[in-house]
């Protein structure tokens, strides 16, 4: 079946063979969006989580059809030049380290802030898994937006 | 492009490519010393270079991996130190493995022992400071004045100080090329350090926060394929009929254990898993789980149980064979790694007070972030191209040269970033599949472990018991120690043969331990499991430091002193009570805590970093115990990024805490349990403590006949003593065996 996306301010026409496949998939397969990420599919660590409607959105959860018409942003799509103040804060506090987690954590701070979140009330909010465990410098990079 | 002309009269450190582009210095990586042979050999790569251009651009070529660790960026500074340029100006790429190497195969490039900086910090000083020299002999030329007083570097740029007229690197590159490298240098005096033991950003960080930077799973190559694996869940079990492609995918390929890289039950040639490739990763999944595979289940499946492995490790404790030099020595033989029994043996029967306990660690999966995943695209009799997320690309290009019978120039191997690596992503069984995938369906091919797969099929920590016993006279001094570990070998699944001493992978600090003990005995036992096992983060060392700690800390009890003065009181190496006092004072040790909390410490060493630990805790329950603070002090005798090592303090501080708390792999019949992180749970941001850290300096720093110590797996081995020390404080209860909560789940976001 052939469906409508927006994903980062752009319209795609994508085809799929089952309607049910993930965003996640048709992101990162379909559309080459790789910068979300595929950590555990069973919604348990936020890997994958993009902005949909400016909420936050598990996209190994997500069907691609109930996605489609809505707008999705991904990590890819969050600013220009790295400019989100997430984004900034995250590299003057040099938060990653194997950096695999981290998109799906940006997308989550970026979507509370959008509701108006100070950073360090928004940080409080994130509970994506973090293998190497940056969560102190996150917490002290989110003080600063 | 080397000059064979500078090969005769380079010296034995490095040798030149004297390009138009400008100077490139090759050095051998992890030894100069035998540089005629790889002169002498006809590659052309070796493991770094470092190239200073004509348009001022500095390059250095690094051949080991970045998984977050930030040795790229650690090894950048310490060459722009000695070439005296701004950090910023050195660029690191990811380079490409070879053969061609001093270093016997599979040894040179392997990003293992936090070893990138240890390995390599006087060889990068050397090459930053042969070049430098090289630039400036290039100026004296130019100048017509061989006076080496008359010139400064500053920022890339040599001035001659008569004439106050100056050169750019970059002009001086190509005349620079063409001139003999010196056998030495001078370094850069510590007292002049601009950029060593300076925090620095890490260059790979800007594309890790806008999505660009590459994993080995964001590969995508023109008209790949998909390949979902689904391994037998059974370890030791082989496919019984291969399953007819499902409609609408491209191939089912049967994979087979290549050799060298099945551990334990998994044995060359047997197909123990399949692959289903087809068009995208979900419709792939999907047609894979749906599909019936009929699998041949090993003889054995019944003995492969935790309680069966429990049984035999108790046993081992109380009796074992011991080595006989050049025997069998078969799985279940006691090995000496310290020391002897008698002796100690004596010593603990004429102690006043003799104190024994018994410890045990499980199994624990690897876990990294990205699973396991490998794209290959193969032309037969023409070329193999792979892109992998590894920690040992050579071993890589290996494997793919004995897979594929190509040569060396017909192979490239690109080394993606790791979504985590923590050891699992050494070995290369996953590199083979998709080989032999890209072979099968005569396309280029993304192979994908879903979760699952990578949990239920890692090479995990094994398994550890260690039964420890200490005499103590009736002033507290230790009298006898003995120790005795029960673990499966990891060297011994790689097929080593091991020596009198067993293992030295699973007997890591555990031995040479800077305490006076009286006699001492340590013993290392074989286990038989034939469960895979493998390097995990901090390997031996997160079993042994463990044990040990927690046993003085029994012994402290024991003696009715506390615990961080009874192991300063023992201790007997200078730098070890540096570091305890550190983390100690960092813990605020002595002073009163608030109601309800408690503290716990622990010293180890391991990779030649010393580090303690003062663990701060509450609220214990039956399911949680709320970590507060951690202080952490380090001697790793060098460090180049202080901010790097305190951030891989922090996530080895994490990753130790996971495992302390939750971290366990069980098998039911040959089959793992907790196939996904619902089941293998690990703190999230609200849970995090507050961690300090600490490094303690030395007094004279460039002494190059020291050790350097690593930083990356040194935050782990001795947080799980820690934390078992103070809930020992909080509750009297001693946690002997981890982790503290095996049932704990993990529930969706
Ligand atoms: S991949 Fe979606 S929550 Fe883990
Ligand atoms: S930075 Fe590696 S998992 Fe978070």
């Amino acid at each position: 079946m052939t469906l409508q996306l927006n994903v980062n301010g752009q319209n795609h026409q994508v085809n799929v063979s089952d309607g049910s496949m993930p965003l996640l998939w048709v992101l990162r397969d379909l559309l080459g969006l790789t910068g979300t990420k595929y950590g555990c599919g069973i919604e348990v660590c936020g890997a994958c989580t993009v902005m949909v409607d400016g909420q936050p959105e598990l996209s190994c959860d997500l069907d691609v059809t109930s996605a489609a018409g809505r707008k999705i942003v991904t990590i890819e799509g969050l600013s220009a030049n790295r400019s989100h103040p997430v984004q900034q804060a995250w590299v003057a506090g040099q938060v990653p380290q194997c950096g695999y987690c981290q998109s799906g954590v940006i997308m989550t701070m970026a979507c509370k802030m959008k509701a108006g979140a100070r950073g360090s009330d928004a940080v409080k909010e994130v509970k994506n898994l973090c293998v190497c465990g940056t969560y102190q410098r996150m917490k002290e990079a989110s003080k600063t937006i | 492009m080397t000059n064979t002309q500078e090969k005769k009269s380079s010296s034995r450190r490095s040798f030149l490519s004297a390009a138009a582009s400008g100077l490139t210095l090759t050095f051998l990586i992890p030894d100069f010393t035998r540089i005629d042979e790889a002169l002498g050999a006809s590659g052309t790569q070796v493991n770094a270079w470092l190239n200073v251009a004509i348009d001022e651009t500095i390059t250095l070529t690094v051949g080991s991996s970045e998984m977050g660790q930030g040795s790229f960026t650690g090894l950048a500074q310490v060459v722009a130190e000695e070439l005296m340029v701004d950090f910023s100006r050195v660029r690191t790429v990811q380079g490409s493995p070879s053969m061609t190497s001093p270093v016997p195969v599979g040894a040179s490039i392997n990003t293992v022992g936090s070893g990138v900086i240890r390995g390599n910090f006087w060889k990068m000083r050397d090459a930053g400071a042969i070049a430098r020299e090289m630039l400036v002999k290039a100026a004296m030329n130019q100048r017509a004045d061989q006076v080496r007083t008359n010139f400064t570097v500053a920022n890339g740029v040599v001035t001659h100080t008569p004439t106050r007229s100056t050169l750019s690197y970059g002009s001086l590159a190509a005349a620079a090329a063409l001139l003999p490298p010196p056998a030495t240098a001078p370094l850069v005096p510590d007292n002049e350090f601009r950029i060593i033991g300076k925090t620095v950003p890490r260059q790979d960080i800007p594309s890790k926060v806008d999505g660009s930077a590459k994993y080995g799973l964001d590969v995508q190559v023109p008209g790949m394929v998909y390949a979902v694996v689904k391994h037998c869940p059974t370890f030791g079990g082989t496919m019984s009929t291969k399953p007819s492609t499902p409609s609408g995918m491209l191939a089912v390929v049967p994979l087979s254990v290549f050799a060298g890289t099945g551990r334990g039950t998994e044995v060359t040639g047997a197909v123990n898993a399949i692959a289903v490739v087809g068009p995208n990763t979900w419709d792939v999944w999907q047609a894979s789980r749906r599909l019936t595979v009929r699998w041949n289940l090993p003889a054995n499946a019944a003995s492969l149980n935790d309680a069966e492995f429990l049984r035999q490790a108790n046993a081992l404790a109380v009796s074992a064979p011991a080595y006989v030099p050049g025997g069998a020595n078969p799985p279940g033989t006691l090995y000496t790694v310290e020391g002897a029994a008698a002796a100690t043996d004596s010593a603990l029967s004429s102690s006043a007070k003799i104190v024994d306990a018994t410890y045990f660690l499980p199994y624990v999966s690897h876990a990294c972030m990205e699973v396991l995943n490998c794209t290959v695209s193969y032309s037969p009799a023409v070329k193999c191209e792979i892109w992998a997320p590894t920690q040992s690309a050579k071993s890589v290009l290996q494997l793919a040269m004995a897979m594929t019978g190509l040569l060396e120039n017909q192979i490239v191997v690109h080394t993606m970033y790791l979504g985590g690596g923590l050891g699992r992503k050494a070995e290369v069984d996953f590199v083979s599949q998709a080989i032999q995938v890209s072979i099968a369906v005569g396309k280029p091919v993304k192979l994908m472990w879903p979760r699952e797969e990578d949990f239920a099929r890692d090479q995990y920590r094994p398994m550890g018991l260690v039964h420890a016993k200490a005499g103590l006279d009736s002033s507290g001094n230790i009298t006898g120690w003995s120790y005795r570990n029960i673990s499966p070998s990891i060297l011994g699944q790689r097929g080593a043969v091991l020596g009198p001493k067993g293992d030295s992978q699973g007997s890591e600090a555990s031995n040479a331990l800077p305490y006076n003990f009286g006699s001492r005995n340590v013993e290392w036992v074989s286990h038989p499991s034939p469960i895979p096992v493998g390097f995990w983060r901090s390997v031996g060392a997160s079993i042994n430091t463990f044990a040990v700690e927690c046993f003085m800390d029994e012994l402290a009890a024991a003696a009715n002193q506390d615990p961080y003065q009874f192991r300063r009181t023992k201790l007997t190496d200078p730098r070890w009570i540096a570091v305890l006092d550190a983390a100690a004072q960092l813990g605020n040790w002595t002073s009163p805590l608030p109601a309800g909390r408690t503290r716990g410490i622990a010293i180890g060493a391991a990779f030649n970093s010393i580090v303690a630990q003062v663990v701060e805790i509450s609220n214990v329950t039956t399911t949680s115990i709320t970590i507060n603070r951690v202080s952490l002090a380090i001697d790793p005798y060098i460090h180049v990024n202080p901010g790097q090592i305190e951030a891989q303090m922090q996530g080895g501080i994490v990753h130790g805490l996971n495992a302390a708390l939750y971290g366990k792999q069980t098998f039911v019949n040959g089959a793992a349990q907790a196939k996904n992180f619902n089941r293998s749970r690990m703190i999230r941001l609200n849970e995090m403590p507050q961690i300090a850290v600490q490094i303690v300096a030395n007094p004279t720093l460039s002494d190059r006949t020291r050790v350097i110590g690593g930083a990356g797996e040194l935050g782990v081995p001795t947080f799980a003593p820690a934390l078992a020390n103070a809930y020992f404080k909080k509750t009297g209860k001693r946690q002997r065996s981890l982790p503290f909560f095996p049932n704990a789940t993990m529930g969706e976001l």
